[in-house]
C-alpha cells in the first residue's frame, strides 16, 4: 500500500475507535476488550513489523511483553518509581533485552532465529518461577497480586472506570502506531524492503543488515514491553499464565486475519480476532476448532488478511474508475 | 471500503449489544471455569457437581418460583485479563446472581469478584487467596472458599501420614512437587512439618509439568532410600511414569500423593497396579461407603447421572450452589446480595454429611462434619481410610502396608 | 557414585533415542522443502489416537497389526495435507512464515478436536512388552529397550532409503538444488509432498511407540514440537545425522544437570548449550545434508 494510502487508513481505524466509547461506554465488560485490543493491537503492530517488514521470524513478542509488564510492575514496588516513569523504564529495560537477544540471531536464518527467540519465551516460565525470579520480586508461582494502578497528575486510573484508561491506552496506540508507520515510511522501511528482496544486493550499496536489524529488535521490544507495563498497572495482578500458548495463538491469528506486513492491518486484525473469540466463547470447547479452522482457511483464501481484501477492492474500483 | 469497514462495525456492534437483553424470569448465575486448555478436565468436575444441583432445584421447582439458568464462561488458563473479563462478563454486563467457579485464579478471582456484590465461590485451596482477602474484608464479603489451603492440606497430610498403624524404617524424607503454587504451598509445609519432627528432607525437588523420565531423580532416590516419598503433581502423566519407573527398582518408602492421587486417570489406567499409593480430597464425600445415609443416597445419585464416582471438586461445587440457594430462600430475594452472603458467612448451610461452616475469612476450614479424606488405593479403587482433623480412622477401612516395602 | 553415573547414562540413551525419533521427520522437512512445519506435534498425537482406536477394536489388538494399519492412514493423511494446504502457498515470496502460520492454525484445529473427540482426560494404551531386565544393580525394562532399538533402527532404515532407493534419492536432489533436480526430470512437488508424508508416518509412529510409555493427551504434542524444534536445530536443520548426535547430546545433558542440578534447570541448561552452539555454529552441528 502507498504511505498515503496507510495513513488515511489509520487515520479512519482510530476515528473509529476513538468514538466506540460512546456506544458500550456503559458496560465495562466490552470496555475491558476494547482496552485488551488496544493493547494487542500494539503488541501485533510490532510483531507485523519485524516479521512482516523486516523478515525476522521473531517468536519472542509474548515474552517480550510479559518481560516489560513485570518489569514495570516490580519496579513501582521495589524502586517506588511512579508507573507513568516505570512503563518507560521498563519499556528501556526490555529494549536492552531485545538487544541482547537480537544480536545472535542476526548471523540466523528462517526458522533458527524463530527458535532462538521462542527459547526466551520457553525459559522465561521456569526464570520468573524460580529462585532468580523470586529474588527479583517475581513472587514466584503466585505472580504478583498488587501492582499499584497508572496514576498521572494525581489522576488514578482504575480498572473499575475503564473510560479514562481507554483514551489513555488509544493514545499510547496511536503514537505507537505513528512510530511504526515513520519507521515504514523512511529510510529504514525502504531498506528492509531492500533487505528481505535481496539481502546481498543491498548490502553491496551500502545498507547495513546488521545496524537495521538491530535497530528494529530495539525499537519492537521497547514498544511491547512499555505496553506491557500499560498492561500490568490495568489488570493489577501477574502470572506467567500468560506464557501459555493461548496469547501466543491469538496474537499469530490477529496477524493472519489483518495481514503479515500490511500495516495497519494488525490493528485491525486485533479487533476484530479479539471481538470473534469473544462472540465464539459461548461455544466452549469448540471455539478453539473454529479459530483454528478459520486461519487455516484465511490463510488460504485471504493470504493478505483483511487489507490484501481492501486493496484489491481499491485498486479494482480505481482501475473501474479509469475505464 | 468505509461501507464494508462501517457495515463490519455494525454486525460486530450487534453481536456485542444482542447479549444484554435477557428475561427477568429466570434467575442467572454464573459459572466460570476452564472450558479448553490444560485446567478442562478440573473444570468438567465442578461443571458436573454445579449441574446436578441446578437441574434438582429446577426440578422441585426452582428457586423462588424461578428456575435457575447456569451461565457457563470460559476461563481457559486463567491469565490475570481472562479471569477479569469473566467477573465483568458475568458479574457486570449479565449481572447474575450468584458466580459458581472451582480453581478460579488463585487470588486474582478474590479482586477481579470482590468488586462485585453476588456470593462468589471458588475453590482456590490457596493461602494468597485468603491472604487478598484478608486486605480488605468488607469489599471481598461475597468471597467464599470451598476447601481449606494448601497450607492446611499439606499440614494435615503430614498428620496422617504419621498416624499410619506403620512403623517408618528411618527418619528420611524426599519431596517431590510441581513448581507452581500449589505444589511449593504443599511442599514447604511437608518440609517444615518433617524438621521439626526430626525427621530429616533428604531432597525437595520442583519439577516443571512435563516431567516423563524420572532416571536422574530416582538414582539419588535410591541412594537415600527414604521411608517417605511425598510427589504432589496434580497431573497423571506425570505421576503415573513415576510410579512406573519408580516400582523397576522400589525403596521401603511409603509412596504419599497427596491431592495428586485425584485425577481419575491416576486409578482408571493402573487399577491393581496402583494398590497401595495414599492421598487426599479436601471437602470430600468419602468413598466407597459414604458417611450417612444422605451422603450415599447423593453419591448414589451422582453415579446414576454421571456413571463414575464423584471426582474432587463436584461434591464442593454441588454445595456451594446449595448453600446459596439455602441463603436465598431464607432471605427471600436472590437481588439482595449482601443480606445473602451474609447468611451465608453466619449460619452455614446443612449438606448431606453434617453443617458446613465458613470461618472468618470466609473459608470452609477442614474439620467437623465435612473432614480432608486420606486415601488409599486397594483393590484397583480409592478407598477412604482416614479423615483429619482430627485424624482418626474411617470407619472400617484399614491402611494396608504396600506390596513393595519388603520387610 | 559409579552406579549412579551408569545410571543417568542410561536414562540418558533411552531419552537419546527417544529424541531422535521425534527429531529426524521434522529435519527431513526443513532440509528439503524449507518448511516448518507447526503441526509437528498433533501428527504425534494422531499416531496415538490412531492407536488408541484400533486397540478399542478387539481384532486389531497387536501392536504388530497397530503399525502396519497406521502407517498408511497417516502416509495419505500427510501426502493430503502438503498437497491441500502447503503447495498452494509455495508459490508466494512470504510463503515461509505463511507456512508456519497456516501449519499453527492447524495444530490448533486437531489438538482440540481431539479434546472434544477423546475427552481432556489422558488416554493409555498397553504396553508392548512387559517386565525388565536385571543385571546387579541396574535394571532396564524391556519397554525401554524396544523403544531403542525401534528408534534406531527406524532411523537407519531411513537412511538407508535415503541413500539407496531411487524415491531416496529424488529427495536428496531436490534438498540439495531444486531447481537442477527439476531439470533432470525429478517430479518437485510430488517429492514435497511425499516427504512431508514420510515425515508424518515417522513422527505418527514414535506417537504410538511412546504413547505407550508416556500416554496421550490433546496438547501433548507441543512438548514433542518444541523438543524436535531444538534438536533439528542443534544438530542442523535438514542434517539426519547431526540430529542423531543431537539428540543423544541432548537426552544426555537432560539427564545429568537433572541429576545434578535439579529438574528445573534442565530447559535452561538445554537452552544455553543451544544458544552457544548457534553462536559459534550457526548452521548447527551439522548443518548440511547428509
Amino acid at each position: 500500500m502507498e504511505h498515503k494510502r496507510i495513513t488515511v487508513f489509520l487515520a479512519i481505524i482510530w476515528g473509529v475507535v476513538a468514538i466506540l466509547p460512546l456506544f458500550f461506554g456503559s458496560t465495562n465488560f466490552i470496555m475491558h476488550i476494547l482496552i485488551m485490543c488496544l493493547i494487542w493491537s500494539v503488541v501485533a503492530s510490532c510483531w507485523d513489523l519485524i516479521m512482516g517488514f523486516a523478515g525476522i521470524f521473531s517468536f519472542g513478542q509474548v515474552a517480550f511483553f510479559v518481560i516489560g509488564s513485570y518489569s514495570s510492575a516490580i519496579i513501582s514496588a521495589r524502586l517506588g518509581v511512579p508507573p507513568v516513569f516505570s512503563v518507560f523504564i521498563a519499556g528501556i529495560f526490555t529494549a536492552g533485552l531485545g538487544v541482547l537477544v537480537g544480536l545472535p540471531c542476526l548471523k540466523l536464518k528462517g526458522a533458527y532465529i524463530a527458535l532462538v527467540t521462542f527459547a526466551v519465551h520457553m525459559i522465561l516460565e521456569p526464570v520468573l518461577k524460580g529462585d532468580i525470579g523470586r529474588a527479583l520480586g517475581t513472587g514466584g508461582a503466585r505472580g504478583i497480586l498488587t501492582i499499584a494502578p497508572m496514576n498521572i497528575f494525581g489522576y488514578t486510573f482504575t480498572s473499575s472506570d475503564p473510560i479514562p484508561y481507554f483514551y489513555l491506552l488509544f493514545l499510547v496506540a496511536v503514537v505507537c502506531s505513528v512510530i511504526i508507520l515513520m519507521v515504514i515510511k523512511s529510510h529504514w522501511g525502504t531498506a528492509f524492503l531492500a533487505l528481505k528482496d535481496a539481502e546481498e544486493f543491498a548490502s553491496c550499496l551500502g545498507v547495513s543488515a546488521f545496524k537495521y536489524k538491530l535497530m528494529v529488535f530495539a525499537l519492537t521490544s521497547f514498544l511491547t514491553g512499555m505496553i506491557g507495563g500499560f498492561y500490568a498497572h490495568y489488570v493489577g495482578m501477574l502470572s506467567t499464565r500468560m506464557l501459555g500458548i493461548d496469547l501466543f495463538v491469538t496474537l499469530m491469528i490477529i496477524l493472519v486475519i489483518g495481514g503479515v506486513g500490511k500495516f495497519p492491518g494488525a490493528v485491525i486484525g486485533a479487533f476484530i480476532t479479539i471481538a470473534v473469540n469473544e462472540m465464539l466463547s459461548p461455544l466452549g470447547s469448540y471455539r478453539p476448532i473454529i479459530l483454528g479452522g478459520l486461519v487455516v482457511v484465511l490463510v488460504l483464501a485471504l493470504p493478505d488478511g483483511i487489507t490484501g481484501l481492501f486493496e484489491k477492492m481499491f485498486s479494482e474500483k480505481k482501475q473501474g474508475l479509469s475505464h | 471500503m468505509k461501507k464494508t469497514l462501517a457495515a463490519m462495525l455494525i454486525i460486530m456492534c450487534a453481536f456485542l449489544i444482542n447479549g444484554n437483553a435477557f428475561g427477568s424470569d429466570t434467575i442467572k448465575v454464573g459459572v466460570p471455569l476452564s472450558m479448553t486448555g490444560p485446567y478442562t478436565d478440573t473444570g468438567d468436575n465442578y461443571w458436573k457437581g454445579i449441574k446436578m444441583a441446578i437441574d434438582e432445584i429446577n426440578e422441585g421447582g426452582g428457586l423462588l418460583g424461578k428456575k435457575i439458568e447456569p451461565v457457563r464462561f470460559d476461563a481457559q488458563e486463567f491469565a490475570p485479563e481472562r479471569v477479569m473479563q469473566g467477573a465483568d462478563y458475568l458479574c457486570g454486563k449479565l449481572k447474575v446472581d450468584s458466580v459458581h467457579a472451582g480453581w478460579a485464579g488463585w487470588g486474582q478471582d478474590v479482586r477481579a469478584y470482590g468488586k462485585y456484590t453476588a456470593p462468589f465461590f471458588a475453590d482456590d485451596g490457596s493461602q494468597t487467596a485468603v491472604d487478598v482477602y484478608k486486605q480488605d474484608k468488607k469489599q471481598y464479603n461475597n468471597i467464599f472458599q470451598l476447601t481449606d489451603t494448601g497450607i492446611n492440606q499439606g499440614q494435615s497430610m503430614f498428620n496422617v501420614l504419621m498416624a499410619l498403624p506403620y512403623e517408618y524404617p528411618n527418619k528420611k524424607a524426599v519431596i517431590i512437587t510441581a513448581d507452581d503454587a500449589w505444589g511449593t504451598e504443599v511442599g514447604d509445609t511437608l518440609k517444615k512439618n518433617f524438621k521439626e519432627k526430626g525427621w530429616k528432607v533428604a531432597m525437595h525437588e520442583l519439577v516443571p509439568y512435563g516431567t516423563n523420565q524420572w532416571g536422574p531423580l530416582l538414582t539419588k532416590i535410591r541412594k537415600i532410600k527414604p521411608a517417605i516419598i511425598h510427589v504432589e503433581i496434580v497431573s497423571a502423566q506425570e505421576v503415573i511414569t513415576f510410579f512406573r519407573q519408580f516400582m523397576k527398582k522400589p525403596t521401603n518408602s511409603i509412596l504419599s500423593y497427596g491431592y495428586s492421587l485425584v485425577p481419575r486417570e491416576v486409578v482408571d489406567t493402573m487399577g491393581k497396579e496402583a494398590d497401595g499409593l495414599i492421598g487426599e480430597v479436601p471437602t470430600a464425600m468419602p468413598t466407597p461407603e459414604a458417611p450417612t445415609p444422605e451422603a450415599q443416597a447423593w453419591l448414589d445419585k451422582f453415579k446414576g447421572i454421571w456413571t463414575h464416582l464423584p471426582q474432587a471438586g463436584s461434591w464442593a461445587a454441588y454445595s456451594g450452589v446449595k448453600a446459596w440457594v439455602t441463603a436465598v430462600e431464607a432471605v427471600g430475594d436472590e437481588k439482595k446480595h449482601e443480606e445473602v452472603c451474609n447468611y451465608i458467612a453466619t449460619k452455614g448451610y446443612k449438606g448431606e454429611t453434617g453443617w458446613w461452616k465458613w470461618d472468618e475469612d470466609h473459608v470452609m476450614r477442614a474439620g467437623g462434619d465435612v473432614p480432608i479424606a486420606h486415601y488409599q488405593v486397594q483393590n484397583g479403587e480409592m478407598i477412604a481410610i482416614f479423615t483429619d482433623p482430627p485424624a482418626k480412622p474411617y470407619k472400617n477401612y484399614k491402611f494396608q502396608v504396600p506390596r513393595w516395602i519388603k520387610k | 557414585m559409579f552406579i549412579e553415573i551408569i545410571d543417568v547414562i542410561i536414562s540418558g540413551l533411552i531419552n537419546g533415542s527417544v529424541y531422535a525419533l521425534m527429531a529426524v521427520g521434522l529435519t527431513l522437512i526443513y532440509g528439503v522443502s524449507k518448511a516448518f512445519n507447526f503441526a509437528y506435534g498433533s501428527f504425534y498425537s494422531m499416531g496415538g489416537y490412531i492407536a488408541f482406536l484400533l486397540f478399542g477394536i478387539s481384532f486389531f489388538n497387536n501392536y504388530l497389526i497397530v503399525f502396519c494399519l497406521a502407517a498408511p492412514v497417516l502416509l495419505i493423511f500427510g501426502f493430503f495435507i502438503e498437497k491441500l494446504l502447503v503447495a498452494p502457498l509455495r508459490k508466494r515470496d512470504d510463503w515461509e512464515v505463511k507456512v508456519m502460520m497456516i501449519t499453527l492454525g492447524l495444530a490448533l484445529f486437531l489438538d482440540n478436536s481431539y479434546q472434544v473427540v477423546f475427552g481432556a482426560r489422558m488416554k493409555s494404551l498397553p504396553s508392548i512388552l512387559e517386565g525388565s531386565f536385571e543385571m546387579g544393580e541396574f535394571i532396564l525394562s524391556y519397554q525401554d529397550v524396544v523403544i531403542f532399538i525401534f528408534s534406531l533402527g527406524g532411523i537407519l532404515i531411513f537412511r538407508w532409503f535415503l541413500n539407496n532407493t531411487r524415491t531416496g534419492m529424488s529427495v536428496r536432489a531436490v534438498a540439495q538444488n531444486p531447481a537442477g533436480a527439476q531439470i533432470v526430470g525429478i517430479p518437485k512437488e510430488f517429492v514435497f509432498a511425499a516427504t512431508f508424508a514420510i515425515s508424518t508416518v515417522m513422527v505418527g509412529m514414535g506417537g504410538i511407540l511412546l504413547a505407550q510409555k508416556y500416554f496421550i493427551t490433546p496438547a501433548g504434542g507441543w512438548d514433542i514440537l518444541v523438543k524436535a524444534w531444538v534438536i533439528t536445530a542443534f544438530g542442523g536443520m535438514g542434517s539426519i545425522k547431526g540430529g542423531l548426535y543431537a539428540a543423544f547430546i541432548v537426552g544426555m545433558l537432560e539427564a545429568f544437570v537433572g541429576w545434578y542440578f535439579g529438574m528445573t534447570w534442565t530447559l535452561i541448561a538445554l537452552f544455553a548449550v543451544l544458544l552457544t552452539t548457534l553462536a559459534v555454529r550457526p548452521q548447527g552441528l551439522m548443518g548440511k545434508w547428509g
